[in-house]
């Protein structure tokens, strides 16, 4: 009986003694394995006699069950141990520069673009496309522009030929819409404008506009006001007022130049006003059923009020540091 | 327009400060954009919009101030010439107008005994402060007459004009005549001079003439006060380069009924100041003279677009100060007659738009339209865009936006089948046409950050090309291009060095872009001259040309400043959103079966591209083929000279049951066949 106690013992000094994992399969192999002590134990049973049998075969179970479970509970320390130091030896410095992947933006104007268009579509806006280079037609004449004006001294024009011209406002797309559409509509555009300017941080012979208006029944310049602040609201903060005063388009009537209150400033952001009925009336609109609004601003303003830009040639400059920024 | 505020309250007696009046002229549209001080007090530059020359006057502003600030205006009183004493100016003088369609009125007054000097120092201040430079007493008064009226004057020596008459004329070709300026100008048809009996005198509404100019000798003045065709002025202006602040003036607006006060308001301050007598009575030809048409107003109108209702004692008086007339013809409905200085009144709404302006704009409440709702969208191009936008910055590329405007290169779109732009009379080469490739832009961007010393090289842009073709046709087509210069993996303390060579850097994004709508393109060797000649690829959907990769041709790489291998590409967006919508899988069943993997490794003579390999492994695979990846390419010992070799990785799936190791080397063992007898491939045997 103190064999088994003794053997007991023995294993537990042994297994202490055990510090890794093949250390305690030795251990295991020689007390549990098939050549190990308890087998060698099982195999006296024989020879003892019949009555000693059965007890000593249950002390040699319980043994084994109690070595079983001194391995395991050894086992898993160990293991637990060895993981711990492997883990720990493979300790990174977690201060070195990860795997650099890299990092593609859109260019500040695009990303502006898109929210302009996110805030106007959900506003039921239709957005739609014209041509760069536009005609005569669409750019002036179809937008009430009257011949030899002084209004176009405001907008010196790249031509191509007589009726072909970069256009130099996104307006020009109201006759496109019209001749096919009729109220009522909601619709928007944006893209590139041009005009003869000398460049410096405020002017720039090659810009972007958006360009939005609509028209239905009974559509007035609170209307107007309304979407004005709903759409500087959603571009500059809640907190934002919209300020008309009245300016001249020939397109429109009456004229509006809308400004906002940013930071307890007037900013000038556009021009605005209800649609000329001349317009209406030119593509087959009943102007004294439908009346409508116009309004247009520039996308790079947009982009240099919201993040405090003061050159407006950074924009087509390109300098990765730049447009890194946004 | 500079004015001094003093001068704006002799005619509108407000009682408020300089800012406030800035403020006032500004909320009722008269852009007060700077303010300043002189010698006569402050001076406003305003800015007057193209529609309202009537506000280019002292008493246009003043008139807009006191109606906005609700005071009465109030004029200067002159005593209208009459021709009631003899001499009158008609014993003087005589005016003929031959072009009554660009001259609707003629006036001249005659002053005698004429003793030119300074003028006083108020007239001279104030023309100082509207910028105007004091010449003599006449010629100051004659300007002050204008910024006071908006109606410019001119006064001729009278005894040098040839039978001392006036003829208002077209010029005829070839005429000449110098100007106050000293240049001499070819008159042609299409101009309107002030002629004397013999020859012209003066650019009509323009500037004067040298030889009739008043000087310390002149003892009789013809003092000349006109109406103008506007569109007669601008073109001659423009044809001239000549802008005066009367040809300014005569652009816009001139009140053609003011033309006669002005003379005698000129000839009354000239003999107050005794510059000279002037002769009693004018010489007054009106051949234009129009009816003044009028115009019905009705108050559910105004509520209908200025977006709230007036009252009807509002609107009156609003108009009245303005100077219209008003005749109320039912409740809420007046016939209202615009004065004569406002011939850009013309329509009902025009006059909304007066009665909105002088209530005040701060007014117009705020509202949301309600009425049918629409739905908001975007064009499926513009969404088209945006996912390609998308696509190349997740690839880690950073987008520009470059001029359309550009100077011609050897860079940009060399095909022959069509033409840059080209804008006309262009002022400078960089703004002389129309880009027909994205490319000369992104070289150019990557360029200027190169010399900057900035990185990484990697960029795009998406938008629009031009180009004109043979029949004359102008094309605008949406396109996206890349840049990729240097290295492709950035450097870092990974030891991450395989660098690929630049063309298949190019190549992979475009793949990036046809992939992500499961597009075939094909790649074929090509001849741009501005790349390299034998690492360029056509690329072609649906058998059509739509672009080109390739690495960009040694020779530019010194112009542009890249120290590395430059590598570019370039693809029209239409046809690609076109295939992209056609294209579109559907969602098949996925296939619940295992896949069989096996490898295949042809040996091809070096000559054999590897499209031609990969189209017969797809061919002979059918649609058991889930996957084939490329994942080597090798040349070298051992292979024969001559030879490379390739790995193919193939990925077998069924959709209806598991597939064998017998299906799947029957149709390896069919590829290998296929290959040897077309290509020539060996395979190493097996073992």
């Amino acid at each position: 009986m103190n064999d088994i106690e003794q053997l007991l013992r023995q294993a537990q000094v042994e297994l202490a003694g055990a510090t890794t994992s093949g250390d305690i399969a030795a251990v295991e192999a020689r007390y549990l394995g098939s050549k190990g002590t308890i087998q060698a134990l099982l195999k006296t049973i024989g020879s003892l006699p019949l009555e000693q049998r059965p007890t000593f075969g249950a002390r040699v179970n319980e043994a084994k069950a109690a070595l079983t479970r001194m391995v395991a509970e050894r086992r898993a320390f160990v293991e637990a141990e060895e993981l711990r130091q492997r883990l720990a030896s493979e300790a990174v410095d977690v201060t070195l520069p990860g795997l650099p992947v890299p990092c593609g933006r859109l260019h500040p104007l695009s990303a502006t673009v898109r929210r302009i268009k996110e805030v106007l579509i959900g506003l039921g806006f239709e957005f739609v496309d014209g041509p760069e280079l536009e005609d005569y037609e669409h750019n002036f004449e179809a937008l009430n522009y009257p011949e030899e004006h002084p209004a176009f001294d405001e907008q010196m024009t790249f031509y191509v030929d007589d009726s072909r011209l970069l256009r130099t406002q996104t307006t020009s797309i109201q006759g496109r819409v019209m001749c096919q559409r009729r109220p009522p509509f909601r619709i928007a555009t944006t893209g590139r404008c041009f005009r003869y300017e000398a460049v410096d941080a405020t002017h720039h012979h090659t810009f972007h506009q958006v360009d939005v208006f609509m028209a239905d029944e009974g559509i007035s310049l609170a209307d107007l006001k309304g979407i004005l602040r709903c759409f500087a609201s959603a571009m500059f903060g809640e907190d934002v007022q919209v300020r008309f005063r009245p300016d001249y388009f020939p397109f429109v009537e009456p004229g509006v130049d809308y400004s906002i209150l940013w930071h307890g400033r007037w900013l000038e952001l556009g021009g605005a006003g209800l649609i000329h009925p001349n317009i209406l009336e030119h593509y087959g609109i009943d102007s004294e059923r439908y009346t409508g609004f116009a309004f247009g601003l520039g996308v790079e303003r947009i982009h240099m009020i919201r993040h405090g830009v003061t050159d407006l040639r950074n924009y087509l400059d390109n300098d990765i540091r730049f447009l890194s920024c946004f | 327009m500079k004015v001094p505020v003093e001068w704006i309250r002799e005619f509108a007696p407000v009682e408020m400060s300089a800012d406030q009046i800035a403020d006032r002229l500004t909320m009722a549209g008269l852009e007060v954009e700077a303010s300043e001080e002189s010698d006569v007090g402050i001076v406003l530059d305003i800015k007057v919009t193209p529609n309202r020359g009537d506000c280019l006057s002292v008493l246009g502003l003043a008139r807009e101030l006191a109606a906005s600030c609700r005071i009465q205006f109030r004029g200067r009183q002159v005593v209208p010439s009459s021709a009631d004493e003899p001499p009158d100016a008609a014993a003087y003088t005589a005016v003929t107008i031959e072009a009554p369609d660009l001259c609707p009125r003629y006036a001249a007054r005659v002053v005698e005994d004429l003793r030119i000097g300074e003028s006083p120092a108020w007239i001279q201040d104030r023309l100082a402060a509207a910028g105007m430079r004091p010449i003599s007493n006449v010629v100051d008064i004659t300007n002050y007459v204008m910024l006071e009226t908006g109606q410019p004057l001119h006064a001729f020596d009278y005894d040098t004009l040839t039978e001392r008459r006036i003829v208002v004329r077209r010029a005829r070709n070839g005429e000449v005549l110098t100007t106050l300026d000293g240049v001499e100008r070819l008159l042609n048809n299409d101009m309107l001079v002030i002629a004397d009996a013999r020859r012209p005198v003066a650019l009509a509404g323009i500037m004067g003439g040298a030889e009739t100019e008043i000087t310390e000798r002149t003892r009789t003045l013809l003092l000349e006060s006109a109406h103008f065709d506007r569109r007669c002025i601008r073109r001659t202006a423009r044809t001239l380069a000549l802008n005066t602040e009367a040809s300014y003036r005569f652009e816009r607006i001139v009140d053609p009924e003011g033309v006669v006060y002005a003379a005698d308001l000129a000839c009354k301050l000239i003999e107050e100041l005794g510059a000279g007598r002037p002769v009693m009575g004018v010489v007054d030809v009106y051949p234009g003279r129009r009816e003044l048409r009028s115009v019905v107003l009705r108050l559910s109108r105004c509520r209908l677009l200025m977006g709230y209702e007036p009252s009807a004692e509002d609107v009156t008086q609003a108009l009245e100060r303005l100077g219209f007339g008003l005749v109320q013809v039912d409740a809420g409905v007046w016939e209202v007659r615009p004065p004569s200085w406002r011939p850009d009144i013309v329509r009902e709404v025009d006059v909304v738009e007066e009665v909105a302006r002088v209530l005040g704009y701060d007014r117009i409440p705020e509202r949301l339209m309600t009425g049918l709702t629409t739905r908001g969208t975007d064009t499926e191009e513009a969404r088209f865009r945006d996912a390609v936008r998308d696509n190349l910055i997740g690839a880690g590329l950073q987008e520009v936006v470059c001029h359309t405007l550009m100077a011609p290169s050897d860079l940009d779109d060399p095909s022959p089948e069509t033409q840059r732009v080209a804008i006309r009379s262009a002022l400078s080469a960089e703004l002389s046409g129309l880009r027909r490739s994205l490319i000369p832009g992104l070289c150019d961007v990557a360029s200027r950050n190169a010399r900057r010393g900035l990185g990484p090289l990697a960029f795009f842009e998406v938008g629009p090309v031009f180009a004109v073709t043979r029949d004359g046709t102008y094309l605008e087509r949406d396109a996206v291009a890349g840049l990729v210069s240097g290295r492709t993996t950035p450097r870092s303390w990974h030891k991450l060095t395989a660098e690929v060579t630049p063309f298949y850097v190019g190549k992979g994004l475009v793949e990036r872009i046809s992939g992500q709508w499961k597009l075939e393109l094909r790649f074929q060797p090509s001849d741009d001259p501005r790349l390299h000649p034998t690492r360029q690829a056509a690329v072609t959907l649906d058998g059509h040309r739509i672009g080109v990769v390739g690495e960009l041709h040694p020779a530019k790489h010194a112009d542009l400043h890249l120290r590395e291998r430059c590598v570019v590409f370039e693809l029209l967006l239409e046809p690609l959103r076109l295939a992209a919508g056609v294209a579109r899988p559907t969602p098949a069943q996925l296939s619940k079966y295992p896949s069989v993997a096996r490898d295949l490794a042809p040996r091809v003579p070096m000559d054999v591209p590897y499209e031609d390999v990969r189209a017969r492994v797809e061919e002979v695979a059918g649609e058991w083929l889930a996957e084939l990846t490329l994942v080597d390419v090798f040349s070298g010992p051992p292979l024969p000279e001559g030879t490379r070799s390739f790995t193919l990785s193939l990925v077998f799936r069924a959709g209806d049951r598991t597939l064998t190791d017998a299906d799947v080397d029957g149709v390896v063992d069919r590829m290998r066949e296929r290959l040897k007898s077309e290509l020539g491939a060996t395979f190493q045997e097996a073992g």
